[in-house]
C-alpha cells in the first residue's frame, strides 16, 4: 500500500464526528417525515386473520417477493433448497475467494455480477408485484 | 479561610433555595387543591378518571389559576430551573471573585472529576484522536452506520409499540387498532417502525453489496463478512417475524406461505416447519413464538453480532480500495 507518502486525513473528533452527525441527522429527518405521514395516513390493517378463508392473492413483503415469484416456476423442493444453499455459499464466500486484488479486473467482474444480480432481483420483484 | 467562607456561603444559599422553592410549590399547591375526580365522593365505581380538559395556558399552572396532573412537574421545572441558573451564577461569581482565575465550565469540572477517578480519557483518546483519511469520507462508507442508526430507531419505536401490543390471536388485531387510533402519536410510531424496517433492509443489502464489489471480504476480513451476513439474515428474520404480529389476513397467509416454503426443504423441512409454527398449524403458539423471537431472541443475537462486527472493523480498519 501507500505507506511511503502520508495520506491526507482529518481528525476523527471533531471533524469526522460532525460529518457523521450530519448524515444521522438527515436520516433522522426522513424518519420524522415518515412519522408525520403516519399521523395522517396510518399503515393500516387488513381484515382480521381468518384461517377458514384463504384470500385469492397471497403475496409476501417486497424483500421476499422475488424469491416467491421464482418459486412459482420451479419445483418446490429445488426452490426451497436453492436459497439455503445460496445463503451458505454467501456465508463462506471469503473462504472460497481469497486471492488479494492486484488489478482492477476482479473489481469490474464483481461490479457487473452484482449489477446483474440486483437487476434480476428487481425484475422478479416487479414481476411478482404486477402478476 | 477563604475556602471555608465560600463553602458556608454556598451551603447557605443552596439550603435557602431548596426551602424557598419547596415553600413556593407547597403554597401554590395548597392554595388551590386539584379538583377531585369525584366531587360527591359517593360514586366509588368510577375508577377511571375522566379525560383531562384541554390545557389553557402554561403560565396558568404557575399562578395557580389552572391545574391538572402536569402542574407539579411544570412548577418544579420552572422554579427549579430558575433556581439552578441562580445557583450557577452565584457559584461562578464567588469563584471568580475569590480565586481571580479563569472560570472552568461545570461540564469540564464534572468530566475532570470523573477522569481523575476512572481515567476515561486513557480509553477515549486513542479512539477520538485516530485520523480519518480523506478517501474514507465517502457516502458509501456510511451505509453500515445508517443501518445501525435505523436499528436504534427500530429498538426505540419497537419498545414503544410493545407497551400496547398484546401477542394473542384474540387481542393482537384490536391492540394494533388501539395503537393506531387511540394512543398519542401511535400511528406515527407504527409508521416509523414500518418504514425503518424497510430502510434497514435496503441499507444492509447496500452495505453488503459495497463490501462485495470492493472485495473488502478478503483476508484478513473473512469473519467481518460472515458476521455481516449473519446480521443481514437477522434483519430479514426480523421482517418475517414482525409481519405476523398484526394478525390480519395478509399477515396470517404470508406466514402460512413462508413457513410452507421452509417446510419444503428436504430432510429438515418438517422440523423447520414445526419449529417455526409450534405445531402443524399456525395458532396462538406461533404468534407467541414469533413475538418472542421478534422482541427477545433476535435483538439479543443482533446486538451481540453487531458488537463483534464493530470490534473487528475497528481493529482492522476500513479496507483501502485499489
Amino acid at each position: 500500500m501507500s505507506e511511503t507518502k502520508p495520506e491526507k486525513s482529518v481528525p476523527f473528533y471533531p471533524d469526522h464526528v460532525t460529518l457523521e452527525a450530519k448524515v444521522a441527522l438527515g436520516m433522522g429527518i426522513l424518519v420524522v417525515i415518515a412519522g408525520i405521514i403516519g399521523l395522517f395516513m396510518p399503515v393500516g390493517l387488513g381484515a382480521p386473520a381468518d384461517p377458514m378463508d384463504t384470500p385469492a392473492h397471497i403475496k409476501p413483503e417486497w424483500y421476499f417477493l422475488s424469491l416467491y415469484q421464482l418459486l412459482q416456476y420451479i419445483p418446490q423442493t429445488v426452490g426451497a433448497t436453492a436459497p439455503v444453499v445460496a445463503v451458505l455459499i454467501v456465508l463462506i464466500w471469503p473462504f472460497l475467494d481469497q486471492k488479494p486484488d492486484t488489478t482492477k479486473k476482479p473489481f469490474r467482474i464483481r461490479s457487473w455480477f452484482s449489477l446483474i444480480t440486483v437487476l434480476i432481483i428487481i425484475a422478479l420483484t416487479i414481476w411478482g408485484k404486477v402478476s | 479561610m477563604k475556602t471555608a467562607y465560600r463553602t458556608i456561603l454556598i451551603v447557605l444559599i443552596s439550603v435557602g433555595f431548596i426551602l424557598f422553592s419547596a415553600a413556593a410549590v407547597h403554597a401554590y399547591t395548597a392554595a388551590e387543591p386539584v379538583s377531585s375526580i369525584n366531587p360527591e365522593g359517593n360514586d366509588l365505581l368510577q375508577v377511571v378518571p375522566p379525560a383531562p380538559e384541554k390545557d389553557t395556558c402554561i403560565q396558568c399552572h404557575l399562578d395557580g389559576s389552572y391545574s391538572n396532573i402536569w402542574t407539579p412537574l411544570i412548577r418544579w421545572v420552572v422554579f427549579g430551573g430558575a433556581g439552578v441558573l441562580f445557583l450557577f451564577g452565584v457559584a461562578r461569581s464567588i469563584s471568580v471573585w475569590n480565586t481571580r482565575t479563569e472560570w472552568i465550565p461545570i461540564p469540564t469540572r464534572i468530566l475532570k472529576w470523573l477522569d481523575d477517578r476512572y481515567q476515561i480519557s486513557d480509553f477515549l483518546k486513542p479512539i477520538l484522536s485516530k485520523p480519518v483519511p480523506d478517501w474514507q469520507r465517502r457516502w458509501w462508507y456510511c451505509l453500515g452506520g445508517l443501518t445501525v442508526f435505523l436499528f436504534l430507531v427500530q429498538g426505540i419505536t419497537g419498545i414503544m409499540l410493545a407497551f400496547y401490543y398484546k401477542p394473542t390471536p384474540a387481542e393482537a388485531y384490536a391492540s394494533i387498532q388501539f395503537i393506531e387510533n387511540e394512543v398519542l402519536l401511535g400511528s406515527a410510531v407504527r409508521m416509523i417502525h414500518h418504514w425503518s424496517a424497510n430502510g434497514m433492509i435496503v441499507m444492509a443489502c447496500a452495505d453488503m453489496l459495497r463490501v462485495f464489489i470492493m472485495g473488502a471480504y478478503k483476508p484478513p476480513r473473512e469473519l467481518n463478512w460472515v458476521s455481516g451476513v449473519v446480521l443481514l439474515i437477522m434483519t430479514l428474520a426480523f421482517g418475517f417475524t414482525g409481519y405476523l404480529l398484526p394478525w390480519d389476513q395478509r399477515a396470517y397467509w404470508a406466514t402460512t406461505v413462508g413457513t410452507e416454503i421452509a417446510g419444503a426443504i428436504p430432510v429438515i423441512g418438517d422440523l423447520a416447519l414445526i419449529f417455526l409454527r409450534g405445531g402443524w398449524n399456525i395458532t396462538s403458539l406461533t404468534l407467541s413464538r414469533f413475538f418472542a423471537l421478534h422482541i427477545l431472541i433476535l435483538p439479543l443475537i443482533t446486538v451481540t453480532t453487531m458488537a463483534m462486527h464493530f470490534i473487528m472493523v475497528r481493529k482492522q480498519g476500513v479496507m483501502k480500495p485499489l
